[in-house]
C-alpha cells in the first residue's frame, strides 16, 4: 500500500520535494538536540563573557551594567587614567604562553609521530593494547598525577635518586619551579591527543605508496617529505590544534609545577576571577586569548592546506 | 582572604570543580539535611559524624578555595548550601550583598562560651548573624635539617640568600601583606605609596623566590623548601615530626584570619542550621574541633578541655604582645585594583 503510493508520488513529479523534506526531517532530528545543548552551554555563557568583557567591573565581582572599554584598553593601550592604565605585561604573557603552547604542540609531534608509526605496525591485538595503554593515564586524576610530577623533578625527588644512582649527575638539578618543568608537565598530559589523531591517519596510510616511492628511485628522505609527510598531514594538524588550544589556556601546570618562575595567561584569568573579583577584565583576557587562537588556527589550517595542496606529487608533474 | 587550607594531595578546590570534592555523611534513615560550603579540610569530620546521629541529619560538605571563589557561587544564586565560613572580612561583604540572614545565634545560653573579642565583624559587632569559627595566624612553616632557627622574614630571605629554597603563598593579599608588615604599614591600606614599596620590597626578593604555591607542605617535609609562607595549620605536620619542622610567628608581626560560621539568606534548612551552630557552642564539640586542627578556638571553655600541648603553644596561642602584633583582613572597596596590579606587578618582574 505505502509503497504504491510513494511510486506514484515519484511519478508525479512531487518527489523531489518529498525526498528533500525527508532529510531535513531527520537531519533537525539528528542535530537538533546537539545544536540546543551548544546553544545554551557553549555559545550563551561565550555570549556572556564577550558582553562582559565590556562593562564596567562590579566592587565585589559581578558587573555594573554600564559600557567600559578599558578591559580591553589595559591590555591593548588606551587605558590610561588613574583607575585602569595600560600595561604591556599582559600582552607578553600572552606571548609567553603562546610560545609555551607552540613549543608543547612541537615536543609532542616529535614524540609521539614515530610512535604512531611503530603502534600502527604492530599486530592488532598488540596494537590494540598499546592503545590501550595509551589512554590509560585519563584513568587517573590529572590532579594525582600531577603532583606525582612534582614528586618526581623535586630536588630530592625520583629523577634525582636516577641521576645520582646512575652515576650522571651527583648535584640534585633543580627542575622544579621551572620553565623546563612546565613543559614536562604538559608534554606528559598532552601527549595522548596528538598521538590518536596521528595515529588514525598514519594507520590509513597506503604501505602500497611508500613502496611505490622507492620503486620510482625516491631515497627514505624524499619519500617521508613528499609522500608519508603530506598523506598524515591531517593528523598533524588535528593533534597540533588538539594539544595546542588547551595548552594555551592551562592554569594548574604552571601553578603546580612552575611555582614563581612562569606564569601563563590561564593564571591570569584565574587571578582576575577568584582574587581580584574583577570579572570583566577576566572575561577580556579570555576574548584575547580566544580570538587570537582563532586567528592563528586560520592562518595555520589555510597555510598548511595550500601546502597540501602544492605538495601533492602528481600536481607538480603537471605544472 | 586567608586560605586556612591544608591542601595536601588533591587540593579541595580542584577535586571541587572535579565534582569529587563533596563529602556526605548519612545515617540510614536521615531525617533532615544541612548543606556546608566551608574551606577545604576544615573541619573535623568527627564533628560532622557526631551531629548526624545526634539529630539524624544528613550532613553534605562541599569546599572551597578562596574567600573569592565562594562568593562567586553565592552571587551566581541558589547555591542551596545552608552555611558557608566566610573570613571576617567576607562576612562584612557578604552582609552588604544581602547574601546572609540573622540567627540570633547570640542569644544562645552558650554564647557566653565565646570570646567576645573575636566578635571581629564590622557589619555584625553583636553576634546577631554569625557565629566566631576558628582562627590562626600565617607564619613561616620551616625544616629545621635545612635552617637552623627562622624568628623573622629577614632570616627567611637571609635563608634564601645562603643558597636554600622558599616559598611564599600563591594569594595576592597574604604575600603583599608580608611587605607591608615589613614595611611597617597596615595590610588593609590604600595608600599608593605603601603599594608601591611593599611591590618593591617583593620584586627586590623576586630572585630568592623559588615559588608562589599554596602545595609546599611535602616540600617542607622533605627538606626541598627550607621554609615557606604558611597557615599554623602546618602545626599538624609539626606535630608529627617535632625535630624536623617548626612553625613561628615572625617577629615583624603577621595577619590574623578568622572565619566565622553563617546562614545564608536563601538556606533551604535554616532549623538544621541553627542546630548546628548551637551544636559548635557546646565545649566538647568546639574542642573535638580544635584538637584535630590544631588552630585557635574562640570558644573558652573549649580552650580549658585542650591538652596542654595545643593550649600552651605559642605558635597557636600567641602570648598578648605578640597577639598585638598580628593584623586581621578588612575588605578593601575599591582599593583592591591597585592591590591586583602590584600583585602582577610582583608576580611578572624577571
Amino acid at each position: 500500500m505505502s509503497t504504491t503510493q510513494l511510486s506514484s508520488t515519484l511519478e508525479t513529479g512531487a518527489a523531489p520535494k518529498a525526498r528533500s523534506r525527508r532529510p531535513r526531517w531527520s537531519l533537525i532530528a539528528l542535530l537538533g538536540p546537539v545544536t540546543a545543548f551548544l546553544g545554551v552551554f557553549f555559545f550563551m555563557p561565550l555570549a556572556i563573557m564577550a558582553v562582559f568583557s565590556l562593562l564596567e567591573p562590579g566592587l565585589y565581582g559581578g558587573v555594573v551594567w554600564n559600557f567600559y572599554a578599558d578591559n580591553f584598553g589595559r591590555i591593548l593601550g588606551w587605558a590610561n587614567g588613574p583607575i585602569e592604565e595600560f600595561d604591556p605585561v599582559y600582552l607578553s604573557i600572552l606571548m609567553r604562553s603562546l610560545r609555551i603552547a607552540l613549543i608543547t604542540a612541537a615536543l609532542c609531534l616529535l614524540v609521539c609521530y614515530p610512535v604512531a608509526f611503530w603502534v600502527s605496525r604492530l599486530p592488532p591485538r598488540r596494537r590494540n593494547f598499546c592503545l590501550f595503554l595509551i589512554t590509560l593515564p585519563f584513568f587517573a586524576s590529572l590532579i594525582v598525577r600531577l603532583y606525582a610530577w612534582v614528586l618526581i623533578l623535586r630536588p630530592s625527588g625520583a629523577l634525582n635518586g636516577l641521576l645520582a644512582w646512575l652515576g650522571i649527575s651527583d648535584a640534585p638539578v633543580g627542575l622544579i619551579y621551572t620553565e623546563a618543568a612546565v613543559l614536562i608537565g604538559l608534554v606528559y598530559i598532552m601527549a595522548p591527543f596528538m598521538f590518536l589523531p596521528l595515529y588514525a591517519s598514519i594507520e590509513k596510510l597506503d604501505r602500497g605508496l611508500i613502496e611505490a616511492s622507492y620503486d620510482l628511485g625516491a631515497g627514505r628522505i624524499t619519500t617521508f617529505r613528499r609522500v608519508t609527510l603530506p598523506l598524515t598531514l591531517p593528523g598533524i594538524i588535528g593533534g597540533s590544534i588538539l594539544v595546542f588550544i588547551p595548552t594555551l589556556g592551562n592554569f594548574i601546570v604552571p601553578s603546580l609545577l612552575g611555582g614563581a618562575q612562569v606564569l601563563m595567561i590561564g593564571n591570569l584569568i584565574e587571578q582576575q576571577f577568584l582574587q581580584a573579583r574583577n570579572w570583566p577584565f577576566g572575561a577580556a583576557l579570555a576574548m584575547l586569548v580566544m580570538s587570537v587562537v582563532l586567528g592563528l588556527l586560520t592562518l595555520y589550517v589555510r597555510a598548511t592546506l595550500r601546502r597540501q595542496a602544492t605538495d601533492v606529487p602528481g600536481k607538480e608533474a603537471q605544472a | 582572604m586567608p586560605c586556612p587550607i591544608l591542601r595536601y594531595l588533591p587540593t579541595p578546590r580542584l577535586l571541587g570543580a572535579l565534582g569529587l570534592g563533596t563529602l556526605t555523611l548519612s545515617p540510614a534513615f536521615a531525617d533532615g539535611q544541612l548543606h556546608l560550603y566551608n574551606w577545604g579540610d576544615y573541619i573535623n569530620p568527627a564533628v560532622l559524624e557526631r551531629f548526624s546521629e545526634e539529630y539524624d541529619v544528613r550532613v553534605t560538605l562541599d569546599t572551597y578555595g578562596s574567600n573569592e571563589e565562594m562568593l562567586a557561587k553565592l552571587q551566581a544564586g541558589a547555591t542551596g548550601y545552608d552555611l558557608v565560613f566566610p573570613s571576617v572580612h567576607m562576612q562584612d561583604i557578604l552582609f552588604q550583598l544581602d547574601l546572609i540572614a540573622p540567627t540570633t545565634i547570640n542569644q544562645s545560653e552558650a554564647f557566653s562560651n565565646i570570646d567576645p573579642d573575636f566578635l571581629r565583624a564590622r557589619t555584625d559587632p553583636e553576634g546577631e548573624y554569625c557565629l566566631p569559627y576558628a582562627w590562626g595566624t600565617v607564619g613561616i612553616f620551616y625544616n629545621r635539617n635545612a635552617v637552623e632557627e627562622i624568628s623573622s622574614w629577614e632570616d627567611f630571605f637571609a635563608a634564601a640568600r645562603d643558597g636554600q629554597r622558599v616559598a611564599m603563598l600563591d594569594d595576592m593579599r597574604e604575600t603583599l601583606g608580608v611587605a607591608l608588615i615589613v614595611n611597617g604599614d597596615s595590610v588593609n591600606t590604600d595608600e599608593a605609596d605603601a603599594l608601591t614599596h611593599a611591590g618593591d620590597y617583593l620584586i627586590e626578593r623576586r630572585p630568592l623566590i623559588s615559588a608562589f604555591t599554596y602545595d609546599v607542605v611535602p616540600m617542607v617535609q622533605s627538606g626541598d623548601l627550607a621554609a615557606a609562607h604558611y597557615f599554623v595549620g602546618a602545626m599538624m605536620y609539626v606535630d608529627e615530626a617535632p625535630e624536623d619542622l617548626a612553625y613561628v610567628i615572625p617577629e615583624e608581626g603577621a595577619t590574623l584570619y578568622q572565619e566565622n560560621l553563617c546562614l545564608l539568606r536563601d538556606a533551604p534548612n535554616r532549623d538544621n542550621a541553627i542546630r548546628f551552630m548551637e551544636f559548635l557552642l557546646r565545649p566538647e564539640i568546639a574542642a573535638l574541633n580544635a584538637r584535630q586542627q590544631k588552630n585557635g578556638t574562640p570558644n573558652r571553655e573549649a580552650l580549658a578541655l585542650l591538652p596542654d600541648e595545643l593550649r600552651n603553644n605559642p605558635a597557636i596561642y600567641p602570648p598578648e604582645e605578640v597577639m598585638a602584633r598580628l593584623q586581621v583582613f578588612e575588605d578593601l572597596g575599591a582599593a583592591v585594583r591597585r592591590y591586583d596590579r602590584t600583585w602582577m606587578r610582583v608576580r611578572t618582574a624577571r
